[in-house]
């Protein structure tokens, strides 16, 4: 199975791609102005925030950026479209032939380039005598699009892209949550040799919907020896299936040229001026790699939040990855909210001096626990005594049985051992001291080597 | 001239002339301090007038803004008296393809003004002192100041910002000025000159400065054939006049400037079809009362019944122009070509310092000789004004002879954003040669 994505994301820019006005018009037609209704005489000016936006985002996936790009006139008329016709890039987009990992597989991007949004339709009055109302706000709001490969095996595997892309985007230029169901793709996929393309599908959850409706109409169809054939289908949000489109079956002719009133831009040099951040999946695999981190241990921390990753990389760098991970992945994860709320940015401050008692033995853990529960606001609760020392040894045996990997890993990497200890702390919710738990695990791996 | 009288004159002059599709009608309205007056092309936006651009398509469209180049004459103290008619959209050589009026020449009311700028032409000719804002694409500036007898400048593209400026093809439209002698240019060029952040493609200029001359000029060959016999003597005369005040003229062959024609008409009617595009219905032309119609029924009835058969037919070229398949062949070697075209120009201004044609294969048709004309032997008339307009470089064309009465104009070509050349001769040209203003006056 093959499925490829065309996906489109609002840039969160203040203002619209070709004017001033604001992307956060609420009342219907509100935000409008002459260019971005497309009064004769008036003409666009390009927000440089939305072509820096589309460059971080093209450097991001790896493309290679385009030394000097223009605007096109997509040509097609429908009453959404002000000027009917889109500026977009046709010739040149921002950049080409990226690549982006999603599960430890590599997912190739074809092209990513910037363009605007056409107005909304609305329907409104009684069915048989309805009619069609145009709301302009969003008309030139700025988008980029993403061309993604037909790389993709499974639809859930294109949300798992989609998803993990989302938190990349959302650090990279300040996406918001909502994204997830404002986000929309054309989605071509084959089961057997012919593509069929779903156009404009609104949200993850309708992406993989649709494509899990598709993957089985085709191989229904593949399975009584039919053929599928190629066409556009359009996605029923109410039903979650996929219908004809009604719009014609031949390759619309856009005639493309050039966009004369915005001139060309030479966005190498601005390419290689800008520095993409560190964004959380890439932190994440960074601290699954230096401290050995399972991967969804490394994900949590990362994406509980950005400043928990801070302090876990801080009592990594004090205390060793073994202290670091066993109070992050325990009473730091499950305190942060509260953490956060009370001490806003000194919370990691506050936390340091109670974990380095800890470490060096000054306190039990079951201390530094009640002082975290205070510092939280919480009440402080008396830790049970520990359950029987053999409960522990069990775990642990248990534990590593499952893990042979671990015990593989372990022989040139000491630090393996940190993943089983994440893992006890888990289970055992921090019953036992770190230490106990960490001379046990090792103990019990030394045994195997 | 008191406010009064030259509401008066300008009633007059329309009535004769039929120049504006548009002009302040209340004598009241022409009093008060103003320092000049002047009047814009149809297609170009301005608050207290409507802006039809010759087309019934846009018939009630009150622009809420001001063209950059209004905007900044206004400031400078002049005062707005009225939009001049012209040839639908600026698709036209003759001022004739307008449904909201057709100017008549000055020289002789059976003949056309020229166009597209033709009511610009017409008003710079026959009003004192006046200052007329023209816009070319193709040779809309020159063609009407060589038939009516008048200065008509077109400067650098991305000279003059064209915010405010409807559309006929962006990459070739060009704002200037028309009037009856270049000193009024030189004093207002200025003006609506530099960059305006409306605008992009006026951002990058050089400072303009009004100096420099013409000490040389290269006459192509390729332009001296299919002259007129009255056009082809007279501006060998001219030529012989600026021999004597010390130009020295080359003759040069110029190859290249054959296929500008062909590469102009494709670029712009490429990119007119795709502005025309928004003329459909929803909020230009008339609304038709079917709702029921679908949206594509919709724009095609309006579209049919609005636009003028020549904006049909530029439409048609233009869409073929850039349809898959014939993009490449069109489309992208018209680009090439602009290129080969601009440099051929610059070869010859590594010798000299502009190059001389006359401006018009003929003086200006009669109206019913214009009916008559096929579409291609129309666009072939613009065969001496497209290749600086395809080029983006400035323009000047001069009266320089007067052929049974009727004026024919030359045309000088300079470097780009050297404009300034061009209005240093055409004042030296003005010492020599006598500029005729039309017998029946306003």
């Amino acid at each position: 199975m093959k499925i490829g994505l065309e996906i489109h994301i609002q840039l969160p820019t203040r203002t619209k791609l070709f004017c001033s006005c604001s992307t956060a018009g609420d009342e219907v037609n509100s935000s409008v102005c002459p260019i971005c209704l497309g009064f004769p005489g008036s003409r666009p000016m390009l927000n440089r925030r939305a072509l820096e936006m589309g460059i971080s985002i093209a450097k991001f996936l790896n493309c290679t950026i385009s030394e000097r790009v223009w605007f096109s006139r997509k040509t097609y008329f429908y009453p959404d479209l002000v000027k009917n016709f889109q500026i977009t890039q046709y010739e040149t987009p921002l950049g080409r032939d990226g690549h982006f990992t999603v599960g430890g597989r590599r997912i190739g991007i074809w092209e990513i380039h910037i363009e605007e949004d056409p107005g909304r339709i609305k329907r409104a009055g009684r069915a048989g005598e309805e009619i069609a109302l145009v709301d302009y706000n969003r008309s030139g709001v700025p988008l980029v699009e993403i061309v993604t490969a037909p790389d993709l095996t499974s639809p859930e595997e294109a949300r798992a892209f989609l998803s993990d892309l989302l938190i990349e985007l959302r650090h990279l230029i300040g996406l918001s949550a909502q994204d997830e169901t404002t986000v929309r793709a054309d989605a071509n996929i084959s089961v057997g040799e012919e593509r069929v393309e779903i156009k404009n599908i609104n949200g993850l959850k309708n992406i993989e919907r649709g494509l899990k409706f598709e993957v089985k109409r085709q191989s229904k169809l593949l399975a009584a020896g039919k053929k599928i054939t190629r066409e556009t289908r359009r996605y029923d949000e109410e039903r979650g299936t996929t219908l004809p489109s009604r719009e014609k079956e031949f390759e619309e002719d856009y005639g493309y040229i050039g966009e004369p009133d915005l001139g060309t831009f030479n966005i190498g040099q601005m390419a290689r001026a800008l520095e993409v951040p560190e964004t959380p999946l890439a932190r994440a695999s960074r601290l699954e790699r230096e401290h050995g981190l399972a991967s969804s241990s490394a994900r949590q921390i990362v994406l509980t939040s950005w400043e928990l990753a801070d302090l876990f990389e801080t009592l990594a760098a004090r205390f060793g990855a073994e202290t670091a991970t066993t109070w992050t992945l325990g009473p730091l994860s499950s305190h942060w909210k509260e953490l956060q709320e009370r001490h806003g940015d000194g919370a990691g401050e506050k936390v340091v001096p109670i974990i380095e008692e800890v470490h060096t033995g000054a306190i039990t853990d079951a201390e530094a626990r009640m002082r975290l529960d205070v510092l939280a606001g919480r009440e402080a609760v008396i830790a049970t005594a520990p359950t029987a020392q053999g409960d522990l040894e069990q775990l642990v045996v248990r534990l590593v049985d499952e893990h042979p990997e671990v015990v593989k890993d372990y022989r040139n990497n000491p630090r393996a051992a940190n993943f089983l200890i994440g893992q006890v702390m888990k289970e055992t919710q921090g019953r036992y001291a770190s230490k106990e738990v960490s001379d046990m695990i090792r103990k019990e791996l030394e045994k195997r080597v | 001239m008191t406010g009064k009288d030259l509401a008066t004159t300008v009633r007059l002059a329309d009535e004769r002339y039929r120049m504006f599709a548009e002009k302040l009608e209340d004598p009241l309205a022409y009093e008060g301090g103003h320092s000049f007056h002047f009047s814009a092309k149809d297609n170009l936006c301005s608050v207290e007038f409507q802006a039809r651009a010759g087309s019934r398509i846009l018939e009630g469209y009150n622009p809420p803004f001001d063209a950059t180049a209004i905007k900044r004459l206004k400031e400078a103290g002049g005062l707005l008296i009225g939009k001049t008619n012209m040839d639908e959209f600026g698709f036209g050589s003759f001022g004739t393809n307008s449904d909201i009026g057709v100017p008549l020449n000055p020289f002789d009311t059976t003949r056309c003004c020229g166009g597209s700028s033709g009511g610009a032409g017409a008003a710079a000719s026959v009003l004192d002192g006046h200052l007329s804002i023209g816009v070319s694409t193709g040779g809309s500036i020159s063609c009407p100041a060589s038939f009516c007898g008048v200065v008509g400048l077109v400067p650098t593209y991305g000279r003059v910002s064209r915010w405010g400026l409807i559309d006929y093809g962006n990459s070739l439209d060009k704002i200037g000025l028309l009037a009856s002698s270049s000193d009024m240019i030189a004093r207002y060029l200025p003006v609506i000159s530099g960059p305006d952040a409306l605008d992009p493609t006026s951002q990058v200029q050089p400072p303009l400065s009004i100096e420099g001359d013409v000490g040389s000029v290269a006459i192509p060959e390729e332009a001296l054939a299919g002259l007129s016999d009255g056009v082809r003597k007279a501006f060998e005369e001219a030529v012989g006049r600026l021999e004597g005040m010390g130009v020295e003229v080359r003759r040069v062959a110029m190859p290249e400037l054959r296929f500008a024609l062909p590469a102009y008409y494709i670029l712009a009617t490429a990119e007119a079809s795709t502005n025309l595009a928004r003329y459909c219905g929803m909020r230009y032309g008339d609304i038709v009362e079917e709702t029921d119609l679908g949206f594509n029924e919709l724009f095609s009835q309006v579209r049919s019944k609005d636009l003028g058969n020549e904006a049909k037919r530029r439409i048609l070229l233009g869409t073929f122009c850039r349809m898959v398949g014939l993009r490449d062949r069109y489309y992208i070697k018209a680009l090439q070509v602009r290129k080969l075209v601009i440099q051929a120009y610059e070869r010859q201004f590594r010798e000299v310092d502009a190059v001389l044609t006359p401006t018009m294969p003929f003086v200006a048709p009669r109206l019913d000789e214009v009916e008559k004309m096929s579409a291609l032997e129309a666009y072939h008339a613009d065969f001496l004004t497209v290749p600086p307009n395809l080029a983006g470089l400035p323009h000047i064309s001069l009266p320089c002879a007067y052929i049974d009465g009727l004026p024919a104009g030359m045309q000088l070509v300079a470097p780009h954003w050297e404009e300034g050349r061009l209005l240093s001769l055409a004042a030296r040209w003005e010492r020599e040669f006598q500029y005729r203003r039309p017998e029946g006056g306003a």
